[in-house]
């Protein structure tokens, strides 16, 4: 089976947000990156995939800056055979930038499948997967939760609310996953060091013009001083009137 | 002068409640726009409750209908979306960012040509263009975004954009679409079993700590969070799943989930900073806790002092009452 | 109440595994392992894959460095103030600036200090830092760890050594510790299970009270006049409103008058401070915590004035080998194995400093592996140039001008401070002769309550806080890899709880509570409590700029 998987280095989750100076970006002093955690999933499942189907190849195509190269490194010590590094000093906040620059590379490539995390857990934009899919007029199905491939044919399962969607889709197609698809594995110490000899390739980034501009990031509004409605329960018909005419969640 | 589509969504045949939210964000934007509201729903037949665009402000409301549209049909509903979107030169299209949303907006957007800015909590036109607000870094900071394609193709956080009424004439029409549903075929949805709503998803969640005193008496919690009408679910502080009384998947907080619901009940929970983490993004946070001092309080949007065996079963019944009406 | 009646012994049948012995998944074979990517490690790394570079007759050398944090820096915690005379030696091309430290020292000032108020003492000759710069450790490390790479180093993080393999007498390499286990010791869907790593020579250069140094000095029956002694070190680092232009240290005040120790606080820039207290564990009072105390000097309103308005954005604890001259090893090499830096108990006391003497081992420790390859003999012998080395050394004469002033400090602080200023005037000739000391856990304590400590979540932080901001995020389903004695009385699991600054111990019902997770690696339970083992790679504290 012949697999590409798109990933993006991201600022680890337990990240202290910063706002850089120019007030539009994170300041990335003393900022820990790591592989999308998932984007894991995805390199895990075409892992798994290609294990299955003894032979094939697993492609780790990632969009981002030189250090990027640490993250694809990454992937190819869990087991991934090359890598291709499309670089570009800065990602825009436009998926469709960074799914044009992917499409062009995945173009005629021949993968029976292409694997994309469900969403970035920095921009939490959740659409680079299915922009890139329509570029290259490929089936798609978003958040895979279950996957099952046989004959040229794949069935999967998604979250909606409320339920788990079953949608079945022809190969080749492009999937993005979601938590609970696997169990990632940890790179072992040989993959580690083979991971060095690995190919990686580093090419430009057709972006293009990107169609979103940042204006500014800003941190949330501070949360409003909390305070003790009363005592015991004498105090709560007090709290749900505050839940339902203040705070409105109820 | 620039009109919006609005891009609702319907489940066996009836509108979700989401759209509501949906037409308010369109109309406030075309509203700005100086333009039209036109709400276009994809299906296999009629929609009940459809009529309600019209009273949150769309001017025109298009049911499209094809025989592989009652379930969700990806690339047959992107088809027609762009189809419209393209040949009413719209200045801006919204979608929920519903799971469906989320799926359908991008296929949208590649498809115009256009970038999309996704999960939305505000908006606003300056100069023109369409300005949006989106929370980034899992909402410890916030993103202004401009947007300079045309049209602007955005998606609404669902329970944002609260519903507002803003009659409008919602002229009906139902066209039919040509061709199929696409490659993508949705066979159906499994219901999830009634109660085991996940922690991480639930809108209403209500937790336990060591005030509960022993495993038996989180029975309590399962009741308050049956109390919500099945929008609840039980999550637990690491001390007690340390203890084995809940299992981990429940765990809020230090390596157990980040969870960000409308509402986060901490019932016996002292708000060691290790829980605190989980639960900080929630909308709204009550404290139930004997101890006046204990630090959850300090987090807390609400809080009551008192002894939880009495409250609990109090609050509980109260919140009957209330979903009951 | 003596601590180490409670002190299970080191499993040393777990520490030591005959090569070849079952229970290894995968094995690897390379030239040079250095055990943990501390400034020792890294520095031999980087030295000995210069030397393979510039001479071609060992051949192309693989070296390996194992590290168990996750990320290269995430386990190492110092203040600090660095003397850059190693990194000099290493890097002799690089302009100053382009070294991994922060700002020079230009100011400095020492305070004894009381509740409420802080006298300026002159600065103590052995504590004068001109020409050293404020430096964060962990910036150090992931600095070293890029060069290491760019000169073909593996490096492996995310894998602890949790044996020696031993073949006969000699040390052949180590097994590092399996991954996804259960609570209950039952592999998980993510087992993996652990590594053979074997080489020509093993160099430990795992920090303070490394257990595979301690196992191997047991096993090969090397000790030293005196047994070695620690001090625990607790440090927060803060975004001051208030900026700070100066290198501070105090000694008296929170510390009770019997205990060893003092506060830094170093501005790593004007606006950025890293503080921290660090106390002698060999303290008279059962009910002393090192965490609270910190907690309590940042109310002093010498500290109060920088800390005010500002947000503390990490917290850690480390020990520190405090025992100097005479706590050093009789020898730190043997069959296939040497033992660098604070493993090795470099470490002065008086001047705080252990960074440079860390590095500088490891440069000695590459030479002598060099040449051993070279020989193409690794035995106890040819390996013994590294010890040569470090004893004709800045490192063994710094030590030994030193070597009482801690040590005298035993008797009170008075009494101590008295010696030591006798010690620095004479050079360390007076008093000369060694003063003898006991392990930390042999030191007898009495509970002596002093008052509740309530933290205000603003200045003050709890232990839970602490852990939280230290990054830590363990498995909360990993096993326990503390080993504690079978029967803990009551007074003895407070004591444990007052000891480990991370909450790991808690005394509930009388009985002694386990809160594994919370660990972070600090090691003060090694010296004093249950037995430290090492957990699957990433676990622990994840320090940023500590």
């Amino acid at each position: 089976m012949k697999i590409a998987v798109c990933i993006k280095r991201v600022a680890d989750s337990e990240t202290r947000v910063k706002i850089a100076a120019d007030g539009t970006s994170l300041d990335e002093a003393g900022v820990k990156f790591i592989l999308n955690p998932y984007d894991e999933f995805a390199v895990e499942e075409a892992l798994r995939r290609k294990e299955q189907a003894g032979t094939g190849e697993v492609v780790v195509l990632a969009c981002g800056s030189g250090a990027t190269q640490e993250t694809i490194r990454t992937a190819l010590a869990m087991g991934a055979d090359r890598g291709v590094l499309l670089e570009s000093a800065a990602l825009p906040a436009d998926g469709l930038a960074v799914a044009r620059a992917l499409a062009a590379e995945l173009k005629d490539s021949g993968y029976d499948l292409i694997l994309f995390g469900k969403m970035a857990i920095d921009d939490y934009n959740h659409q680079v997967g299915p922009m890139t899919a329509e570029l290259l007029g490929l089936p798609c199905v978003t958040c895979v939760a279950h996957l099952d491939l046989a004959d040229g044919k794949g069935t999967a399962e998604r979250e909606v609310e409320g339920g788990m969607e079953e949608v079945e889709f022809p190969l080749p197609a492009v999937l993005t996953v979601d938590k609970g698809l696997n169990e990632p594995r940890y790179p072992a110490l040989k993959g580690i060091m083979a991971a060095k000899k690995k190919p990686l390739d580093v090419k430009p980034a057709a972006l293009g013009t990107p169609g979103l501009q940042v204006l500014a990031m800003t941190p949330p509004p501070e949360r409003k001083e909390g305070r003790i409605v009363g005592e015991g329960a004498a105090a709560i018909p007090e709290l749900l009137k505050l839940l339902r005419e203040e705070a409105k969640v109820l | 002068m620039s009109h919006v589509l609005a891009v609702l969504e319907q489940r066996d045949g009836t509108l979700r409640k989401v759209s509501h939210e949906v037409v308010t964000g369109a109309r406030r934007l075309a509203d700005a726009l100086g333009g039209e509201v036109h709400a276009l729903v994809c299906t296999a037949g009629p929609v009940a409750g459809v009529d309600a665009a019209s009273r949150f402000g769309a001017d025109k409301v298009t049911t499209v209908t094809n025989d592989a549209f009652g379930p969700y049909a990806p690339e047959g509903y992107a088809r027609v979306a762009a189809e419209r979107a393209k040949g009413g030169g719209y200045g801006a299209v919204v979608f929920a960012a519903s799971a469906q949303g989320k799926d359908l907006a991008p296929r949208v957007a590649a498809k115009l040509g256009v970038p999309l800015a996704g999960d939305i909590t505000d908006l606003s036109v300056d100069g023109g263009a369409v300005v949006v607000t989106r929370p980034v870094y899992a909402g410890k900071a916030l993103l202004k975004v401009k947007v300079t394609a045309t049209p602007a193709v955005v998606s609404l956080r669902p329970n944002v954009f609260t519903p507002v009424e803003r009659p409008k004439s919602g002229a009906a029409e139902t066209v039919a679409a040509s061709g199929d549903g696409g490659r993508v075929v949705v066979k159906g949805i499994k219901a999830a079993a009634a109660g085991t709503i996940d922690v991480a998803e639930a809108p209403i969640v209500v937790s336990g700590g060591r005030g509960l005193k022993e495993p038996g008496n989180f029975r309590l919690l399962e009741e308050l969070a049956q109390a919500f009408g099945g929008r609840a679910a039980v999550g637990a502080s690491r001390a007690v799943v340390d203890e084995g009384w809940r299992p981990h998947g429940d765990q809020v907080g230090q390596t157990g989930k980040t969870v960000s619901p409308s509402l986060y009940i901490a019932v016996g929970i002292s708000g060691a900073v290790q829980h605190l983490a989980g639960m900080r993004t929630a909308k709204v946070i009550v404290a139930i806790n004997k101890d006046k001092d204990a630090p959850i309080f300090k987090v807390a949007d609400y809080g009551v002092v008192g002894d939880l065996f009495e409250i609990v079963p109090v609050l509980t019944s109260e919140v009957r009452r209330l979903t009951s009406a | 109440m003596i601590p180490s009646q409670y002190q299970p012994p080191l499993p040393l049948d777990r520490l030591l595994i005959k090569q070849g012995s079952p229970g290894a998944g995968d094995s690897m074979e390379l030239d040079v392992l250095f055990v943990g990517a501390g400034p020792a490690g890294l520095a031999g790394a980087i030295e000995l894959a210069r030397l393979a570079k510039a001479d071609a007759s060992v051949g192309e050398l693989n070296i390996g460095v194992l590290e168990k944090a996750e990320a290269l820096g995430e386990h190492s915690l110092s203040g600090a103030v660095v003397n850059p005379i190693a990194l000099r030696e290493l890097f002799p091309d690089l302009a100053e600036q382009d070294l991994p430290l922060r700002g020079r020292v230009e100011r400095e000032a020492v305070y004894l200090m009381k509740s409420g108020s802080a006298i300026r003492l002159p600065t103590p000759p052995t504590m004068k830092n001109h020409g050293n710069y404020v430096a964060s450790i962990c910036e150090i490390v992931r600095w070293l760890g890029q060069q290491a790479e760019a000169l073909g180093v593996n490096v492996f993080t995310g894998f602890p050594a949790a044996a020696l393999l031993t073949d006969g007498n000699r040390v052949a390499g180590v097994r590092t510790a399996a991954t996804g286990l259960g609570r209950d010791g039952q592999p998980l869907a993510t087992y993996a299970a652990p590594n053979d790593l074997t080489a020509r020579v093993t160099a430990l250069s795992e920090g303070t009270r490394g257990l595979l140094s301690q196992a191997w000095l047991e096993w090969q029956g090397v000790s030293s006049e005196n047994p070695q002694i620690f001090a625990l070190g607790v440090k927060e680092i803060w975004e001051t409103k208030r900026p700070l232009d100066r290198v501070i240290h105090t000694l008296g005040w929170p510390l009770p008058g019997d205990a060893f120790g003092g506060s830094f606080c170093y501005p790593l820039e004007p606006n950025l401070v890293a503080l921290g207290i660090v106390v002698g564990l060999d303290y008279k009072n059962a009910a002393l915590d090192i965490h609270v105390l910190l907690q309590r000097l940042k109310s002093h309103p010498l500290f109060r004035r920088y800390l005010e308005g500002g947000e503390m954005v990490e917290w850690g604890a480390k020990t520190i080998p405090e025992g100097g001259y005479y706590s050093i090893p009789a020898r730190r090499s043997g069959d296939g194995v040497v033992i660098l830096g604070d493993a090795a108990g470099l470490v002065d006391v008086p001047s705080l400093k252990g960074i440079h003497y860390a590095m500088q081992s490891g440069i000695y420790a590459a030479r002598a592996i060099f040449r051993a390859l070279q020989r193409g003999d690794t035995g106890s012998a040819q390996l013994a140039e590294y010890d040569r080395l470090v004893n004709e050394s800045f490192i063994a004469a710094d030590l030994y001008r030193t070597r009482n002033m801690r040590l005298a400090f035993k008797d009170g602080f008075t009494a101590g401070g008295l010696k030591a200023g006798l010690m620095t005037l004479t050079g360390g000739r007076f008093p000369g002769r060694r003063i003898a000391m006991h392990a930390d856990a042999d030191a007898a304590r009495r509970e002596m309550r002093d008052g509740v400590f309530a933290p205000d979540g603003k200045l003050t932080f709890s232990k839970v806080d602490g852990v939280f901001k230290s990054g830590n995020t363990t498995r909360d389903t990993i096993p326990t890899h503390l080993i504690a004695a079978q029967q803990v009385p009551a007074d003895v699991a407070r004591f444990y709880s007052h000891v480990c600054p991370a909450g790991v111990y808690e005394e509930v019902d009388g009985k002694l509570r386990i809160n594994a997770p919370n660990c972070v690696d600090c090691k003060a339970t090694d010296v004093l409590g249950p037995r430290w083992t090492p957990r699957e790679g990433g676990s622990g504290p994840k320090y940023k700029r500590m």
